[in-house]
């Protein structure tokens, strides 16, 4: 295989061209094409999925995942809290190095906390460190972060990239976050051009402690090349041709790729993405539950998901997905509203509609992973008992804005209702999106409120899981965050038949280290 | 000639100071609160720090300070921060810039190569059959959505044959784009030219050259072409800016890295300083190419040049 | 009111609609969007199925007796559909281009007449928008509006005002530096009968021109900014959304995306020719 390319750079300012030959993929780099970008490569400044798949390549994290999706130590080689859950301690493991040869310690923990708490810039994602009010280093192998109230999400998120931590030597380095990045993972940055590429090269040095491979230092190819192809059958082409190694196919092509069984398909598990229904509650028709419990039982999630995503997807009863804490199938699918049209129509006629007095609403959706197929579906499901849903797709920043300003709007008797989508590791998300005010500002109540603070502070597990599955069952009966499915198509991935070792770790996150490229 | 340029060139510069204006009020005229858009997927964002973007941003300002504002970062070359990753605009259109202006340069190779000869052998068959058969080619192109040329062109020579690559921004990935834009194109400069040609050829002196009995292959190299070509050149300034649009669906469907998809991008995310500065950028480059062409147009005609 | 005998009132040249039946390009044109009209006029009766209904017939069947032109991946027939779309693509160039018609000839049509400075700022106005380019103005309406196929028509619409304004502006000056027009000026004669009557007549058959082919840069205009998802929104049977919407079954269903295509293209080329045809038969120098 032979790549050429030409990259244009431009002089700020200036439009001049000058042509120069770079980033020629050798041989023994992998290539990995997906549909976007990176919003940034400073882990404070963007949320996105994209985003975070890259850091915890070029990043670490004080703790890990394990295939459960369980938090296990990693930079920290262990940690304790206090019987309060106000403090925690952790000690970190000896030796480890950022990619300019600085070591690692907790100075830079407390960097990148203290920059995640910044007056001027705090990160984007702030709100998910929770109380902490202070960092204390108390030897280079020592760090205590203390809270101001418990809060027992902060292990599961310091599990997770959005905690990567950043090596203080990138305090004032100029382009951090376009140009340059430092971190300690496997993979090192080699340059990033915004909308085309992000050339990595292979940390010679690094240790893996916890993260979930099964090779225990550097990875084994000494490039990795992540492009942007937005088309999907131009992915599937690049496949065919051995352009990329591994990239999202089409998902209607993903029949026939199994049945030629030159690629192989990977589809993600545990991705802790939850796909929900959720409506506008401080106006009609949503501020009536049984509105809201109209639409979940109109709505037939298992068959329109086999009608986009084949068995790509699988539904999913919980309001947090399988592999995060608390997610029992069973116990929730007591509680969902069941999918019965004739239910949805008498709780329609209760309420004074009819199907020539169809209740209307918009229904929101966001650009994407064929969700908009998927919406239409459901708005012809709709349809059939009475529902008149008006699609308006947007991206998801959009998305979150609009259904806060949906929330916000008390007067009118056009409803709102969109399908959003949360990819957390614990449930504590539920803290965050219903627990007044709640990131929407949509459904608040005094006893839900009780139910999610209870949440944050039980440290018995089993008290935990407890008090989580009732605040499921209110959820689920009051049709507030009705869930649909669990996504799979997205992340699937096709892979070349040269490549091996490559898996997706819980979470969504795509695994290079294993990687060896053969035949 | 100078009187000629300079009235193009101020129309130029009065034509960038109003996209300044619009793009300064674009913000405003965006339903609901724009601050709140942009930064609706920050999820630390309180309040306060709403406010103090909203007043580093100046928008609790009233417009002409904003404008000022606006104009003073604009003339240091800051065009403000993209909204997602927090980047500075200008450089994140400089990235890609070179890519579309590449493509577009391209296209118009392609339009220019394939549209004038047919133009003009239309013009010398005038009436044949040859003629008629080419000018239904030519307005069967013009009306190819090229958003569907586009993607037939890809499916067949990158995903079927496997021939070309879809990633990335070399000369190979330039072939598709280049001609899905170039082909629709070139239809139009060949009726273009077949037309200009035709009224050339009509002219007294050109009828009198081949009464006299030159031949007429030398009185249409010599009179014909050089005269008809004329409203071509004036017609590649307007067709550039037609490119750089059309760039915009066709960079989308093939990944090629360019302002259009950045744009287009930008819309969906809601990310109003790319917008912003793409519309600003936008307008430069077609303003510098139509003087540029301006220029050439002053040089090629004898009557702007003495004048 | 009267019309003076002393003063000739233009007309289209006549004789033109039988010229314009017997140009080749003319007559084609003229029956295809005849044929376009006719379809989306009687869209309820002409489509066997509803157009939105899902499981009218099995997932991606190929053309057959019973599904003309196939099914889709939701089961719907793709003939209803095309039909349906007949309709909104008709209504998306009527609409814009009687934005971008009205507008334009107003600015072009008081531009010629009144002179001096309020002809400075219309045109030079004009001439800035122009260079803005229709796609840019397009894509700006749409950024600031958010997607939806009636932005999607606003946009291209108000992106066209400035090409009519010129046209209707060049057409209505030669009428306007005749020394008649001149002439009844001087003699006190009433503005809005000099506009009705002497100028909008002569812009006229150039506007009819304009518009019939600027019925096709609209739609295709439109069916991009759909294309892209920045224009019509789910279940709408757009030709450019179900163009772009059909992509992923390039391989299962090829049809699904040819079709839409070739209705596109067809609508276009329908109006594309006519206004050749028109062109042709209207000119003067032309018909010689």
């Amino acid at each position: 295989m032979k790549l050429f390319e030409r990259s244009w750079r431009a002089t700020a300012g200036a439009i001049g061209l000058v042509a120069g030959l770079a980033n020629a993929a050798a041989a023994d780099d992998i290539v990995w094409a997906r549909y976007g970008d990176i919003d940034s490569l400073d882990p404070h400044r963007a949320t996105s999925t994209l985003s975070l798949q890259v850091w915890s390549l070029m990043y670490d994290t004080l703790l890990a995942t394990d295939a459960e999706g369980l938090p296990v130590p990693h930079i920290a080689k262990s940690w304790e809290a206090n019987a309060d859950g106000t403090e925690y301690t952790f000690s970190l493991q000896e030796g480890v190095m950022c990619h300019d040869a600085t070591p690692l310690d907790a100075n830079d923990v407390k960097y990148t906390i203290d920059a995640a708490f910044s007056e001027t810039t705090p990160s984007v994602t702030k709100g998910s460190w929770g109380p902490i009010s202070d960092v204390e280093v108390v030897d280079p192998l020592t760090v205590k972060l203390t809270l101001d109230t418990p809060f027992v999400a902060l292990i599961p998120f310091l599990a997770d990239s959005f905690s990567s931590i950043i090596c203080d030597s990138n305090a004032g380095a100029e382009g951090f976050g376009t140009t340059s990045a430092i971190g300690s993972g496997p993979w090192k940055l080699v340059s990033w051009t915004r909308g085309d590429r992000i050339v990595l090269e292979k940390n010679a040095d690094y240790t893996n402690y916890g993260k979930l491979a099964e090779n225990p230092g550097a990875p084994y190819e000494d490039g990795l090349i992540i492009t942007v192809v937005p088309e999907p059958q131009a992915r599937l082409a690049a496949l065919k041709t051995g352009e990329v190694h591994i990239a999202e196919p089409p998902f209607d092509d993903v029949p026939t790729i199994v049945n030629e069984g030159d690629l192989s398909i990977i589809v993600a598990e545990n991705t802790g993405q939850n796909v929900f229904w959720e409506f506008a509650v401080h106006r009609p028709p949503f501020n009536d539950v049984r509105a809201r419990l109209a639409v979940a039982h109109a709505t037939d999630a298992a068959t329109a998901i086999s009608l986009i995503y084949g068995d790509l997807s699988i539904q999913e009863n919980c309001p947090v997905s399988r592999g995060v804490f608390g997610n029992d199938q069973e116990f929730c699918a007591q509680y969902r509203p069941a999918y019965d049209p004739e239910k949805a129509k008498e709780l329609l006629a209760e309420l004074g509609y009819t199907m020539d007095n169809p209740l209307e609403t918009a229904m929101l959706v966001w650009t994407g992973g064929n969700r908009q197929k998927l919406g239409e579906v459901f708005q012809a499901q709709l349809a059939e008992v009475g529902i008149k849903a008006s699609i308006e797709i947007m991206d998801i920043g959009s998305l979150n804005a609009r259904v806060r300003q949906e929330n916000e709007t008390t007067e009118g008797t056009t409803g709102s209702m969109d399908m959003m989508t949360w990819s957390w590791y614990d449930p504590d998300i539920l803290h965050a999106l219903w627990h007044t005010p709640g990131a929407y500002r949509g459904y608040t109540s005094p006893e839900l409120d009780a139910m999610l603070a209870e949440t944050r502070v039980l440290t018995d597990p089993e008290a935990r899981k407890a008090k989580v599955q009732e605040v499921f069952k209110y959820l689920l009966e009051n049709a507030i965050h009705v869930p649909l499915y669990t996504p799979g198509w997205e992340w699937v991935f096709a892979v070349r038949p040269e490549v091996e070792g490559f898996f997706v770790a819980p979470f969504v996150y795509p695994n290079f280290s294993d990687v060896q490229l053969g035949g | 000639m100078w009187r000629f340029l300079s009235t193009r060139i101020l129309m130029g510069a009065l034509t960038i100071w109003i996209t300044t204006v619009l793009v300064t009020l674009l913000i405003h005229a965006v339903p609901g609160d724009p601050v709140q858009i942009m930064y609706a997927q920050s999820q630390g964002t309180t309040p306060e720090q709403i406010e103090e973007v909203r007043r580093s941003l100046g928008l609790d300002r009233p417009i002409p300070v904003q404008y000022a504002m606006f104009m003073e970062r604009l003339v240091q070359g800051d065009l403000g921060n993209t909204i997602r990753g927090g980047q500075p605009v200008l450089d994140v259109i400089m990235q890609r810039l070179p890519n579309t202006l590449v493509l577009a340069c391209a296209a118009m190779f392609i339009a220019v190569l394939i549209g004038v000869p047919i133009g003009f052998l239309a013009a010398y068959r005038k009436g044949s059959l040859t003629d008629i058969t080419l000018m239904i080619i030519a307005i069967a192109g013009i009306s190819m959505p090229h958003f569907w040329l586009g993607l037939m062109l890809l499916f067949y020579f990158a995903v079927e044959l496997g021939w070309l690559p879809v990633s990335g921004n070399g000369w190979l990935n330039l072939v598709l784009p280049a001609l899905t834009l170039g082909l629709s194109n070139a239809a139009i400069f060949a009726r273009l030219t077949r037309s200009s040609m035709i009224d050339v050829m009509n002219q007294d002196y050109v009828q009198t050259a081949l009464a006299k009995g030159l031949p007429k292959a030398l009185v249409l190299r010599r009179h014909v072409l050089r005269a008809g070509l004329l409203p071509v050149v004036t017609m590649m300034g307007l067709q550039f800016a037609f490119m750089m649009g059309g760039a915009i669906v066709v960079e989308n469907i093939f990944s090629w890295n360019g302002v259009g998809r950045m744009a287009v991008e930008a819309i969906f995310q809601r990310d109003y300083p790319i917008i912003q500065g793409f519309i600003l950028t936008f307008s430069v480059v077609v303003v510098l190419v139509a003087i540029t062409i301006d220029a050439l147009y002053a040089v090629l005609d004898p009557r702007i040049r003495r004048s | 009111m009267s019309v003076t005998p002393d003063i000739e009132v233009p007309k289209a040249p006549p004789g033109f609609l039988r010229r314009l039946v017997r140009s080749p390009s003319g007559a084609i044109g003229l029956i295809i969007v005849l044929l376009l009209i006719f379809c989306a006029l009687f869209a309820d009766v002409l489509a066997p199925y509803d157009p939105n209904k899902m499981g009218s017939g099995g997932r991606f069947l190929p053309p057959s007796g019973d599904y003309p032109l196939g099914t889709d991946e939701f089961g719907r027939d793709m003939l209803s559909r095309i039909l349906f779309g007949s309709r909104i693509t008709l209504i998306v160039g009527a609409v814009a281009v009687g934005i971008s018609l009205t507008i334009g000839m107003a600015v072009g049509m008081i531009a010629a007449f009144r002179r001096g400075w309020v002809e400075a700022i219309l045109m030079r106005g004009t001439d800035v928008l122009f260079s803005f380019t229709e796609t840019l103005i397009a894509l700006s309406f749409v950024a600031v509006l958010g997607p939806s196929l009636q932005n999607a028509i606003i946009a291209v619409g108000v992106a066209g005002i400035p090409f009519y304004a010129r046209t209707c502006y060049s057409a209505a000056l030669v009428e306007t530096s005749k020394p008649y027009f001149e002439a009844s000026i001087a003699a006190g004669a009433r503005p809005t009968r000099l506009v009705l009557v002497h100028l909008l007549p002569n812009v006229m058959p150039t506007m009819i021109v304009v518009a019939t082919l600027g019925v096709s840069t609209a739609i295709l205009a439109a069916a991009g900014l759909s294309f892209l998802g920045l224009g019509a929104q789910p279940p709408t049977s757009e030709w450019g959304y179900m163009l772009a919407g059909s992509r992923d079954y390039i391989n299962r269903a090829p049809w699904l995306m040819t079709i839409p295509g070739i209705a596109i293209a067809i609508t276009v080329l329908g109006f594309n020719l006519l206004g050749d045809g028109l062109r042709t038969s209207l000119d003067p120098v032309e018909r010689k």
